[in-house]
């Protein structure tokens, strides 16, 4: 069968320029696994040059982490109990390099931001595991450490430290734990025995910006894996936490930088703040809940002339006073 | 052979004052003796030759000088004058120890009838030809009897104190001339009192001793003393001191118990010391509040020659009343959460404490009502010194106002409560501690500069004193304890606060920076105690260790305890003893101080004594003349069991307070105890007293030495010395050894 030249030649062309396109198209794919092979899961070299010589961290492949819980409360080394060198990770918003490193990085202090680095769901880019842990991540953190050291006597370092579970005893060296989008968390069976028995131990967690139905059940999944028996109530305004500095009796749904966009105070369905909270066996709050609310925002976007003072007032008292009471009770 | 050469027994000699009973004068003596040597040495230079010459020539003259010396003494007529007892007109009082060690056989017929043996074979019808004798049983008492036949050796106790003084007490009214006591001296009063000496003494009346029993029993283990605090804190640690002698059992295994009220609270083998005396220490816990009538014993040895000395009893008052410790804390920080929650449910420690979260707030917890310490720490010292202890953390003296400086130091040198300085970046040196008046309450001297307190990871690390001592014990037993603290967690920071003070004691040091600091010392200071602990890491020994772990815990609970475990009242009750043994005599003692622990010395102080049977007595306390604030009265336990002495104190219509004390007697274990003869202790009797002591074998003598007494009724005699044989043999050896040497020398 013949067929005419110019259909030959449109056949031609077309078949190349399919292939082209397959090899564009494979290029890309290529690229978009660079990417997020080195931006979100990986590390990145360039990024990190001249950060005073502080170490860079690598986002752990929440995939593949170690979870042998058998281990976890047993007595161990004084160098395994030994606190883990500083090191700066790629956050979802923040590169290493946006945020400069205050002066007093170096300082050993008392009281440390301790942001703890959890798994979270499936379901982000490729339906992979985020490093939800890194929300707000790291001027949320030093702007409240910062508030901590100017507003208390607390002698505070204005730089976070990130905190794994799978780090050893590293945990047990900071009694103050924060965790930011816990509505996203999924545990491990080792995260959860190990934040189990840093509560138990002494320590205080504080959980916040995690927003209606859905992210609540989430969280609860979670946490019923940490305390299964203790459940999980709701603060009355007598409740010490909200007077240790500043008496909070008074308060209102602390909204994120969302409310810029969209004006809501909530997001989802969550549209009442919550304020709960773990008691353990003497009546101390363990473990205080910030549901509804994004407190992380707060402190965030407290430089940011957009941003609604009285977000942040409320915030930064809010963080003070959880401070203060996990420093205290 | 000694009264064959001297004449009469050394007892004469002892007692005699030598005198000379010629009519001529004494120098007259001695220039003659002067002149006879001159006369004799003129003599012997005039008669030298070849043969005697030099040192012969001394020789001789030495000897013919001392004959002629000698003669001449003798026609002065020495002679020693004594006093004794005039024959018939003095009383002699025989006091035969009838408590029930002397039923103790010793392999031969027991003591009491050794004792009688010896009395009624001569011994008492030679005292009754020169004097009057009179009988006396001694135990817990003493007894006149008529005959030796009631001795049974029955008595529960031996006081033999309390028997002589009431004999010199009857010296003041009877011709008593001497005392004969035949004991084995197993006194159980803990010896004879200075009060008794005394007595003795100024009647000059002596006690000649016959001593029975053996000197040392062949095998035995004996509980010798057994301490526990008279008060302590409620389920606190407690430490027994026990004293174990033994005899025949070196290096033998023994098992050391401490039962309360019957049940087991501790126990541990012990090995045997060959020295025969060793001191051990056994911890237990002191559970609830009230009486705890605690028992140390040994269990018994195969072929013991008594068990009965094995255990020993003590009454302990347990009291859970909540001591009160403020805590003053200068900026937030984790051991001031860590160290909060270790005393959180401890029965006995209560505490308050004031936090400066900011510049310009405090923070309160713990504190009894909401104006409980509203207007920040205590500046009235009835509002501080209503606390017993007081903890200073990292906070600077600057803080503080002059007077509250001066009420801390107050707090403890008068009031008598407890501190602990923590160290911290505003403590010690770096918070000006190193002025008075925190200067002299550290149990250190901090070093003169700054950057002290440094927040780098150090090991602590107990020294010799700390594993002896209970503040640091986190297990019974003191080695576990001790393995326990190489295990702590590194603390997460350090202070230095330089040297402790003379009569400071360290009980844990840490190694810093390859240097060693003292981390934890304690000392006494005016009626308080101070401590100081050089870190605010220990926080890490909570969170680094297994939650199950309490040593984190018991430190904190155990040091605190220590803080405020002497602090007194406003009352403060005591007994004589703690322990009596069949006698209840007792001395009850309180002291009392005013609101600002002032001595007040015109209260009215009453005690109310609740005894065994559940009935209560009431006594006054009487105000001591000498001792401000103290007050005192005599008491008798009546039967035998747990008394608790409930003191109170009022001024006017003001109550000052109330302390309870307890203490416990037993009956009929005294003579369990010190069953060897105590030889020493009837040794010194006699040596003291001027008597003599003898063994049974030699007791036939004492009846001659007794005469020569200044008690009772007796005359000046004198004994002539110049016809003693010794003289003449040796006046026969001058003049033979003079021929001797001459016959020797040729030069006769």
């Amino acid at each position: 069968m013949k067929y005419p030249l110019g259909a030959k030649v449109a056949a031609l062309v077309s078949l190349r320029f399919l292939r082209a396109l397959g090899v564009c198209a494979a290029g890309f794919l290529l690229i978009g696994c660079f990417y997020e092979l080195f931006t979100v899961y990986g590390q990145v070299p360039s990024h990190f040059s001249g950060q005073g010589g502080f170490g860079v961290g690598v986002l752990p492949d929440q995939e593949n982490l170690p979870n042998d819980a058998s281990r976890v409360g047993l007595r161990t080394t004084r160098a395994e109990q030994m606190p883990r060198l500083w090191r700066v990770y790629p956050g979802w918003e923040y590169g290493p390099e946006d945020v400069a490193i205050p002066p007093d990085a170096n300082v050993k202090a008392e009281w440390v931001y301790a942001r703890y680095m959890y798994r979270a769901v499936p379901g982000g880019r490729f339906g992979a595991r985020g490093p939800n842990w890194t929300i707000d991540y790291p001027r949320s953190d030093r702007h409240l450490s910062a508030a901590i050291l100017r507003l208390t006597r607390i002698r505070a370092r204005t730089v976070e430290q990130p905190v794994a579970a799978e780090d050893g005893d590293d945990i047990y060296n900071y009694p103050w734990l924060y965790a930011v989008e816990v509505g996203h968390w999924d545990l491990t069976d080792l995260q959860a025995a190990k934040l189990r028995d840093y509560l138990l131990r002494g320590g205080f967690f504080m959980c916040d910006d995690f927003h209606g139905t859905w992210e609540w059940a989430t969280f609860v999944r979670s946490m019923k894996k940490v305390f299964p028996e203790r459940p999980i109530v709701d603060l009355g305004n007598n409740e010490p936490i909200f007077h240790t500095v500043y008496d909070l009796s008074e308060r209102y749904q602390v909204a994120g930088a969302q409310y810029l966009q969209t004006g809501r105070l909530y997001e989802y369905d969550g549209y009442d703040a919550q304020w709960r909270g773990i008691y353990d066996d003497h009546g101390r709050l363990m473990v205080a809940i910030c549901h509804n609310m994004d407190l992380g925002d707060s402190w965030e976007h407290a430089d940011e002339p957009e941003y609604p003072e009285r977000f942040s007032a409320l915030g930064f008292r809010i963080g003070v006073n959880y401070v203060v009471y996990a420093m205290t009770h | 052979m000694f009264e064959f050469l001297f004449k009469y027994p050394p007892e004469v000699f002892s007692k005699g004052k030598l005198v000379l009973l010629g009519s001529w004068p004494v120098w007259a003596l001695v220039l003659l003796i002067l002149l006879a040597a001159a006369g004799l040495g003129w003599l012997a230079w005039k008669r030298k030759n070849e043969a005697f010459q030099g040192a012969r020539t001394g020789a001789i003259w030495l000897l013919q000088t001392a004959l002629v010396a000698l003669v001449l003494l003798m026609l002065w007529e020495p002679a020693l004058s004594i006093a004794a007892l005039k024959p018939q007109q003095n009383i002699v009082a025989v006091v035969v120890d009838d408590s029930r060690s002397m039923a103790i056989a010793d392999g031969g017929p027991p003591r009491i009838e050794q004792a009688k043996r010896l009395l009624q074979g001569g011994l008492l019808d030679k005292l009754n030809k020169q004097y009057q004798v009179r009988l006396y049983r001694l135990d817990s008492g003493l007894t006149r009897i008529d005959s030796l036949e009631g001795l049974t050796a029955t008595g529960s106790a031996t006081r033999i104190g309390g028997g002589l003084k009431q004999l010199a007490a009857e010296a003041g009214t009877l011709p008593l001339g001497a005392v004969v006591l035949l004991s084995d001296g197993g006194d159980n009063a803990g010896g004879i009192d200075r009060d008794t000496m005394t007595a003795l003494r100024a009647r000059r009346l002596p006690v000649t001793t016959v001593g029975f029993g053996q000197e040392q029993l062949t095998k035995d283990v004996e509980v010798e003393r057994f301490e526990v605090p008279g008060k302590a804190l409620a389920h606190s640690r407690v430490e027994a001191q026990i004293s174990l002698r033994q005899r025949g059992f070196d290096n033998a295994k023994a098992t050391l118990t401490v039962l309360a009220g019957g049940t087991v609270e501790n126990s541990r083998q012990i090995v045997l010391s060959p020295s025969g005396q060793q001191f051990e220490s056994i911890e237990f816990d002191a559970g609830a509040s009230g009486v705890k009538n605690l028992e140390v014993k040994v269990d018994p040895l195969a072929g013991e020659e008594s068990s009965q000395n094995n255990r020993l009893t003590r009454a302990m008052l347990v009291d859970d009343a909540k001591r009160r410790i403020l805590y003053m804390e200068g900026e937030p920080r984790w051991d001031y959460k860590f160290l909060r929650r270790a005393v959180e449910d401890d029965p006995v420690l209560q505490v308050a404490s004031l936090l400066r979260t900011t510049q310009n707030k405090i923070y309160r917890q713990g504190v009894a009502s909401p104006d409980d310490l509203a207007q920040g720490f205590p500046n009235k010292p009835e509002e501080l010194f209503s606390y017993q202890g007081l903890i200073l953390g990292s906070v600077e003296t600057g803080f503080f106002t002059s007077t509250q400086q001066e009420l801390i130091k107050e707090f403890v040198d008068r009031r008598g409560g407890g501190i602990l300085f923590l160290g911290g970046p505003s403590s010690f040196s770096e918070g000006g501690y190193g002025a008075p008046p925190f200067a002299e309450l550290l149990p250190v001297t901090l070093p003169a500069h700054k950057n002290t307190f440094q927040r780098d990871m150090v090991e602590a690390e107990l020294t010799d004193a700390g594993k002896l001592s209970l503040v640091c014990r986190m297990d019974d037993d003191a080695q576990k304890s001790a393995e326990h603290w190489k295990i702590l967690p590194l603390l997460a920071n350090y202070q230095d606060i330089g040297v402790s003070k003379p009569g400071a004691t360290v009980l844990a040091d840490m190694n810093a920076a390859n240097r060693k600091l003292p981390l934890l010392v304690i000392q006494n200071y005016g009626r308080g105690r101070t401590a100081a602990f050089a870190t605010g890491g220990s926080w890490r020994w909570k969170m680094q260790q297994p939650k199950e772990d309490v040593s984190h815990q018991i430190f904190w609970r155990q040091l605190l305890r220590w803080v405020v475990g002497a602090t007194p009242s406003h009352v403060t009750a005591t007994t004589s003893s703690t322990a009596l043994t069949d006698d209840g005599q007792v001395q009850l003692r309180a002291e009392v101080r005013g609101l600002t622990y002032l001595p007040v010395s015109d209260a009215q102080v009453e005690a109310r004594i609740v005894l065994p049977d559940g009935s209560a007595n009431a006594v006054a306390l009487r105000p001591d003349p000498v001792a401000e604030g103290m007050y005192a009265a005599d008491w008798n336990a009546p039967e035998a069991g747990s008394y608790v002495v409930e003191v109170t104190a009022q001024q006017g219509k003001d109550d000052l307070g109330r302390d309870t004390t307890a203490f416990r007697r037993e009956n009929g274990t005294a003579e369990n105890f010190h069953r060897e003869q105590n030889r020493e202790l009837l040794q010194r009797l006699s040596e003291e007293t001027g008597g003599q002591y003898y063994r049974p074998k030699d007791a036939g003598k004492l009846t001659d030495s007794i005469s020569f007494s200044e008690a009772g009724i007796s005359t000046h005699e004198t004994r002539d010395l110049w016809d003693m044989p010794f003289l003449f043999l040796l006046a026969l050896a001058l003049r033979g050894g003079e021929w001797l040497l001459r016959r020797r020398w040729g030069v006769i």
